[in-house]
Order: C-alpha cells, then structure tokens, then sequence
C-alpha cells in the first residue's frame, strides 16, 4: 500500500524527516508517534503528496504521491481542517465528491451513512455556527467521500472531548474493519496503543522505534517489579534498601533474579515476600526513554516549527 | 501492492488524468490520434474542474453578502450606467436650459437658440425670461444673470454660424483661414537657445511646403500650422500662420504620429476642436471621453477586494489545504477562483460600453486592464500573511493600476507615450478614431503578458509549502521566482518572461521623465534602463541560489548569467513593436530602446553587442549572488554601472 524509502524533507537547515524508511500493508492501522516537532505531519503530507521529499521515495497505493491518480483513491485529514463556514455539512460534501467525479445520489448516499455513523445531526446547519467536534465529523466525513483506499488522518482526535475521542477512534476502527488502510499520526499514545496494528516512533524527524505495540514493548520496554516484603531490608549489592509502604516495606526491581534474592534476605531475617507486583512499561514510558536516549541528529532546536 | 494493477483501473474509469489512460492503454498513446483523445481528454478534465471551482467560489461568496448589500450593489451600478448613458446622450450639461430667452419662432436666431443646450426658447410674451429678442434688436436686463445669458446668446449664435459653415459645399470659401492646431514633440518645437513663449517668427511666414510633422506629415503641402516646424528644417515658419489654396486643414487619425485625432461627431463634449474659426479652436483635451473611460476603471477597484480576500481566505489558517489534496491542479483551483471576477469584470465593461457608446475595441483594451488588476491582486494575496497587509496590497494595486493607466490617457492627443495605457484606446475609440492594430497590440500587449506571467508566478506558490507560511513578502517573491526554476533553462525562460515588466517599467520611467529637459531625461532613462534590466536578468539567478537549486560554483554562476542573457536578449526583440506605434522618433524613445539593438537601422550592426552585454552582466550578478545577498548587491551595482556606460556609448555611437 505504502512504501517509502530513505524519505528526507529539509526546510533550508533544518531536517524535518531523517531518512525514513517503512511500509504499510493493506487494511491495516499504521500509526505514527512522536511528539511536536518530530515529522509525522510531514511525513504525512510527503505521503499525500502535499510536501515534496527532499530525497527519498514514496509509493503510495502504486503512485508517486503527486500523481492526481493517487489522490482520487486517498482521504486526507489534516491536523487543522478548517472548512469553509458559510457551507452547511451537506453542501461542503457535495462540493467535494463533485471535485472527485462522484455523482450526486452516490454521494449524498454515502455522507448520509458516514454522518449517521459519526452521529452528527445537523447537515445543513452552517458549519460556522458547529462545535468543534462537529467540524471535526464533518471533515471525517469530507475524507471518505470518495470512497478512498487510504486514508492518512494527521491527530484525529486532537483537542476533541473524550466522548469525541471515543467515536473517532472506534471510528478508525471500524474503517479497518471494513478493509481501509489507515496510516494516523498522534502524539497521545493511548490513542496510538488503543487502534494502530503497527507503529513508527518518531523523534526529530527520524524512526528509533518501529513494529507492533507488543514487539516494541518487548524491545525497548522494561518490567519493574515492586515486592512487598514483612521485614525490612537494607540494601545490598544485589537489590535497594526496602522502604516502608504502610505496615510492609516494598522494594523496586528490573528482573525476577533479584526477586528471589529478595525473598531469600526476606526470609533469612524471619520475614516473607507478601506480595509482588508488576508494571509493564507503557508506549509513553518507551517513548520517553527512547526519546531521551536518542542522540541528537540534528540542530532542530529552535528550526522551523513543523512536526 | 497487490491491489496495485485494479487501483489503476479504478483510476482510469474515473478517465480523469493522462497517467490514468497511459497506464491502461499504450498502444493508444503511441498514435496520434490517441494523443489527441488525450488531450482532449486532460482538458475537458480541467475544464470540468475549473467549471466547479468557478460554480463553488460564486455560490460561496453569493453566501457571504446580504440581500441588502447585492440590493444596494444593483442600484449603484444602475445609476452609474444611467448617469454615463445620460452623459453620452446629451453631454455632460449640469447646465442644461439655464438661461430663458423671450424668442419669437419666425426669428432668425430661434434656430441658434433651439439648440443650443444652455438656453430654452420661451415666447415673447413670457416675461420670465432673462432676455428678449426681436428681430436684431436684444434687450438685456441690468443684472448679472442677464448679462450671462446674453453672453451664452452670443457664443450659442457664434456656434450655431459656424456650424452652418461646416455645412458649406466650399469649404475654402467658407473658411478662407484655417488654424489647425497640432501638438509637437518640445525638443522639436523648441530649438536650442529659443523660448517657447518668445517664439522666433511672428506669424509672418508662410507656411506650407514640406510639412514633416512627426516624421508622417500630411504631404499635400498645404496644411499650415501654428508651432514649429524645426524637426524637418525645411521650413523656417516659426509661429507662422499657415494657408493655401485649400488650406482646409482637418487634424485627421492619420496626419500626426502624435496623435492629434479628429474628434468626429462628439467634439463638441470632447473639449473643443483643433480646427476651424480662430474663434473656435481649444486644445484637444479629451476631458469628457476621459471621465467616460475612468468609469471603467472604477468597477475594478471593488471587484479586486473580493478577489483578494477569497484568494487570502483560502491561506488563512490553512483553509485551503483540502482543495490542494484533492485531484484538482493548482492552475485549476486558480483558474476557477478567478473566472468569476473576470467575468464579472467583462461584464460590466460591456455595460459601461453600451452605455457609453465604447465598441469593441473599448471593451478588448479593458479586458487586459481588469486582467492586470486581478493578477496583481493575486499575487499580493499569495504573497500577503493577513488581511491587513492584503489591505495595503489591494490599495497599492487600485492606486498604482489606476495611475498608471489613467494619467497617460489624459496626453492622449499629446504623445504616443499615452498608448502605455490601453484606456488611451478607450479614450480614442471613444472619439470615434480608428485604432491601427499596431497601436492596440503596443498598448493592450504587455499588460496583457505581464499578467498571465503574474498568474504564473502566484500559481507557482499556490501549493502547500507556500501557500501556508509567513515569510516576509521579499521572500515569498523568491519562492515565486524559485517556483519557476527547475533547471538552467528555467533561467533563460524567466529572462524572457520578465520582459512585459521591463518594458513596463522602462515605459513608465519615460512617461514620468519626458516633462523634463531632454539633456536631463536621457542621461536618467539610460539609468533608469539599466536598473530596471539588471534586476530583471538577475533577480531569479539570486533566488536559485538561495533557494540551492544550483551548486554555488563559478561554472554554474557563468552558465545561468549567459543563458538568462540570452533569454533576455531574445524576449527583448518583442519590444520592436515599439516601431509600430512611433516611439523611437522621440528622443526618449530612442534613449531607452535603441540601445538595446532593437529596430533601429543604424544599430543593426550592433546586433550581437547586447547579447554579449546581457550575458556579460549577468554572468557579474551571477557571480555576486552565488556569494549571498550583499555580494549579489555589490554585483548588481556593478553590473548596472557597466550597462549604463554601454548605453551612453551607443548613443553617442548612434548621435
């Protein structure tokens, strides 16, 4: 569906994508992460043909990205998708499936179905005088009226209510259901976490982490375990001193090999383990630390503020 | 990828792009006649998304105004087009029946007093009337408005004489002395060392002989004229009064390469005639055709507000970032924003035609001036970050545009210098003059490239990465110019392209310098040629280079100098059109084009010596604007220095 390869973009000094390498496969959720600053909205516009790659290339769907070919089988959702206000949702539709040669009845059908799914009621209200959130179901809709393979939707759920939130990422979620091929950008990783099949973890424009939730997490994330002990216990060279945690003391470790040193300390000073627990690292948490680990590549501080 | 073969398929039913139909079939492609389907097929595809964005951009911005703002709208242009219908119907006569004159029908001069438009004609037994007259006798009462009318009564009879003079079969009889007035270039009328009010003969001499007006007098020999007749030397009739045999001398279109048209039918709301009585001759000021054609201009000005701000509308926060997504081409988008402006300006030009009796060649003249303000307005859109700097831009534009194209039609029966302006055409299509081709295509020609090529330039940015960004207007106007570069040829087309400003400009420099001394306007036009060149052959090199769409290197830089060069000197043959309308018989004419090798004879042989100083100095700013700005400007300074010493040599060369 999507192939890109060594995809670099500078604006003057500054390099907004690195050299980016990855590829998307049919009817799946492709998520791009990172936080502001870090390409994914470039990457996303060089994808959709919006921002011309430096170096690098990309195919998408079989087309180079400015190929009008290509943009007739793709729904773009920008970060901002401001409309035009004085249109109704239902006239701004129509304009649009015109531009992309989808006839009337077709295409009233079609943004029916779609604005009932995302429970927006009023169609021919002008979209000056909509919520937010509102404005944000009918750019949803804008982005499938003509039925595109590909859809590459930049924060989707950005600055909505949770309620909001909720419909638009169970809406993604059915468009994969349906056989569409999503590719999304977030910096709220639990949006990332709760839809994406696969995922790309940007940071200053380059990828230092990609594949599955699961493989990444495996990877890249840590397990801490905290044990919960009846004694106390000071440190030594394998585990930290204990500290109280109301009537128990409780210790942090990265492996089950200092667990079961702990338990032996525990029970040689005539104490026991009362409980253990685990924390499995969040995509956030990976990120972080990945973020932080990650060598500089690049002068961005303080370059052209494009994420 | 495995859907890839059935995406294209899918495509190609759509049969919306030339990638969709090559890709499905190219056996098709590799004949002619598949070429042509091609082709037909891309641009109805366009035009079909031109036709949409049109339809939307009118529907949209129907819905941003008020009933009672398109109300308010209809009735100022209905009256607008009723005033100039009743200016062209009767004249424009604020002063209409003014003055009442106790008459009797049977009289003599109830005829003189029937038409003329100031005085009404009242019997004599009305006593409100300010004067009464009785066979010869008139009787004026003491007070000023009386006074008035009699001196109306005497100018309308006066009038009213002459016109039935015009009317006799002999002519000479009639109008035993004839003073024709024509307007002469001042560095012809002038000789050195005389004054123009002293004048150096006294209206003793005889005119007649050759009489080279211009370099296209009337060879009949028999027209007289007041004024010198220096340029030829073969008359030293300095002031004379001249006459002859048939010395019936009508200013006609085709007697005076300045201009000094006939005014036909309408002369008597034009300003007065250049020939007749003594008593009845006023200089040949188009006043009325003058306010006639501005009305043109005035439409304009409003409909370039709207333009501008949908243009601005579609950048401000990004709004216009859908349309570029879609399957539509930017051109397209363009196109279809702006066709229904244009058309709203054509439309009104053909109203304000009708109704004030312009043709054809009236409303083609316009069309470009509209074409200007609204490619001017665009590019200031694409260029502008906020509705206030796009207020600047619009204002800048109407005043500018309105300058320019309103101030030399006023000289229109003064110096071809006017035809910079298509509204001269306007004004003399007005007077009822024929329009020579050559004229229309000098004076409707560069503004009608200059604005497509700025079309092209605002279009070039019209996409993602600068449409949405706020750079200063100085950068956007690089980016503009980079937009256009795609390779070293890219450089030599832009040469070529920038040639309608230059020509522009440089017409401008002269129509703003020729009310000075000739000794002073030559050394400043050659000046003025030299700036204007140099910035036109290098400002892109500079843009290329900032914008790294070239390596930094010596070949490169004497490569892109030679080849905008060329371009330059090549588009620069486009300016002998300036032949067809008698520019180069002013001095000023001659000082800013033939140094530039174009046309003139006794420069053919310098043919390949502005080729090589083309390539010569923009090879010097190339070379400065590999370097950065201020190298660019060090080279430029240069670079103009070295055209202006070539300037002054081949006019010294060329005397």
């Amino acid at each position: 569906m999507i192939t890109v390869e060594n995809l670099r973009k500078t604006y003057g000094d500054f390099p907004a994508v690195v050299g980016s390498d990855f590829s998307v496969e049919s009817g799946e959720v492709f998520g791009i992460v990172g936080p502001n600053g870090a390409g994914k909205t470039t990457t996303l516009k060089m994808l959709a043909g919006l921002v011309e790659p430096t170096s690098g290339t990309a195919e998408v769907l079989g087309f180079d990205p400015e190929d009008p070919a290509m943009r007739r089988k793709l729904g773009f959702l920008p970060e901002e998708s401001p409309l035009y206000e004085d249109m109704t949702p239902r006239s701004y539709l129509r304009f649009f499936a015109d531009l992309y040669d989808v006839p009337r009845d077709v295409a009233d059908e079609r943004t029916d179905e779609v604005l009932d799914r995302l429970d927006l009621e009023y169609r021919d209200r002008r979209i000056g005088d909509m919520s937010k959130g509102m404005k944000r179901k009918v750019a949803i809709a804008r982005s499938l009226v003509n039925d595109p393979d590909l859809l590459i939707y930049d924060e989707p759920a950005s600055g909505l209510d949770p309620l909001t939130t909720n419909v638009v990422l169970e809406f993604v979620r059915e468009l994969r259901d349906e056989g569409k091929t999503v590719v999304f950008s977030a910096h709220n990783l639990f949006h990332v976490e709760s839809v994406c099949d696969r995922v790309v973890i940007l940071n200053r424009g380059e990828i230092i982490a990609r594949g599955t939730v699961p493989e990444i997490r495996a990877e890249h994330g840590e397990t801490t375990y905290h044990v919960y002990t009846t004694v106390e216990l000071s440190a030594t060279d394998g585990f930290p001193a204990t500290e109280p945690e109301g009537d128990r003391f409780v210790a942090e470790v990265a492996d089950m090999a200092t667990v079961e040193e702990i338990r032996e300390a525990a029970e040689s000073a005539g104490g026991r383990v009362a409980d253990i627990r685990t924390d499995e690292a969040s995509l956030e948490d990976i990120f972080l630390r990945l973020a932080r680990e990650s060598p500089t590549t690049s002068a961005a501080e303080g370059g052209r503020g494009r994420s | 990828m495995t859907d890839r073969p059935s995406q294209r398929q899918d495509s190609t039913a759509n049969g919306s792009t030339a990638n969709d139909s090559t890709a499905n079939g190219s056996t098709a492609n590799d004949s002619a006649g598949g070429r042509v389907s091609g082709l037909r097929t891309r641009l109805a595809a366009h035009l079909r998304a031109i036709a949409r964005i049109a339809q939307w951009e009118v529907s949209r911005s129907a819905g941003t105004v008020d009933r009672k703002t398109i109300a308010l709208g209809l009735i100022g242009a209905l009256v607008a087009v009723a005033i100039a219908a009743g200016a062209v119907g009767s004249g424009v006569a604020i002063d209409q029946d003014l003055y009442r004159v106790g008459i009797d029908s049977d009289s003599a001069y109830y005829d003189a007093v029937e038409q003329s438009s100031v005085l009404e004609p009242r019997p004599l037994s009305d006593p409100n009337v300010e004067i009464v007259v009785s066979n010869t006798h008139v009787s004026v009462k003491e007070t000023q408005t009386s006074r008035a009318a009699y001196q109306a009564f005497r100018e309308a009879v006066q009038s009213y004489n002459e016109r039935q003079m015009a009317r006799e079969p002999n002519q000479s009889a009639a109008f035993p002395v004839v003073v024709d007035l024509q307007y002469r270039e001042r560095g012809a009328l002038v000789p050195p060392g005389s004054r123009v009010d002293g004048g150096s003969g006294d209206g003793t001499g005889v005119g007649g002989g050759s009489d080279a007006v211009g370099g296209s007098g009337d060879s009949s020999g028999t027209t007289g004229t007041v004024g010198t007749d220096s340029s030829s030397g073969a008359s030293d009739g300095d002031g004379s009064v001249g006459s002859g045999a048939d010395s019936t001398a009508v200013a006609s279109a085709d007697d005076s390469s300045l201009g000094a048209s006939s005014l036909g039918g309408m002369a008597g709301i034009f300003g007065g005639d250049t020939s007749g009585s003594p008593a009845s001759i006023s200089p040949p000021f188009p006043f009325a055709s003058l306010v006639l054609a501005f009305a043109f201009l005035v439409p304009m000005n409003f409909v370039i507000q709207a333009y501008g701000s949908s243009i601005l509308n579609e950048r401000v926060n990004r709004r216009g970032e859908l349309l570029l997504v879609a399957p539509i081409a930017p051109g397209d988008i363009v196109a279809g924003k702006t066709l229904p402006y244009l058309a709203g300006m054509v439309g009104i030009t053909v109203v304000i035609a009708a109704a004030i009796g312009g043709g054809p060649v009236s409303v083609a003249a316009v069309i470009p001036i509209g074409l200007l303000f609204l490619s001017s307005t665009f590019v200031g859109a694409m260029f502008a970050r906020s509705f206030k700097e796009l207020t600047f831009v619009t204002v800048t534009v109407s005043v500018f545009l309105t300058t320019y194209t309103f101030v030399p039609a006023i000289f229109t029966n003064v110096t071809p210098i006017a035809l910079i302006s298509p509204l001269t055409l306007v004004v003399r299509d007005l007077g009822g003059d024929a329009i020579p081709l050559g004229d229309f295509a000098f004076s409707v020609g560069p503004i009608l490239v200059a604005a497509l090529v700025l079309f092209l330039l605002g279009t070039g940015v019209y996409r993602e990465e600068d449409m949405f960004t706020q750079r200063s207007v100085p950068l956007k106007f690089l980016d503009a110019l980079d937009s256009r570069i795609s390779r070293p040829r890219s450089i030599a087309t832009l040469s070529a392209l920038s040639i309608p400003f230059v020509f522009i400009a440089e017409l401008l420099a002269i129509a703003v310098l020729f009310v000075l001394p000739v000794d002073v306007t030559v050394p400043l036009v050659l000046v003025a040629v030299a700036i204007v060149e140099e910035l036109a052959k290098s400002m892109h090199i500079y843009a290329a280079f900032e914008k790294a769409r070239f390596a930094r290197t010596v070949r490169v830089s004497l490569l892109l100098g030679g080849l905008s060069g060329l371009g330059f000197f090549l588009g620069e043959k486009f300016t002998a059109i300036v032949q067809l309308v008698g520019l180069p018989s002013l001095t000023l004419g001659q000082a800013a084009f033939a140094p530039s090798g174009i046309g003139i004879a006794t420069a053919a042989g310098l043919l390949v010596a502005p080729l090589v100083l083309h390539a010569v100095t923009a090879s010097v700013t190339a070379l400065g604007a590999r370097q950065g700005k201020s190298a660019y400007g060090l080279a430029l300074v240069g670079a103009i220095g070295i055209h202006v010493v070539y300037n002054m040599q081949v006019v010294n060369a060329l005397g």
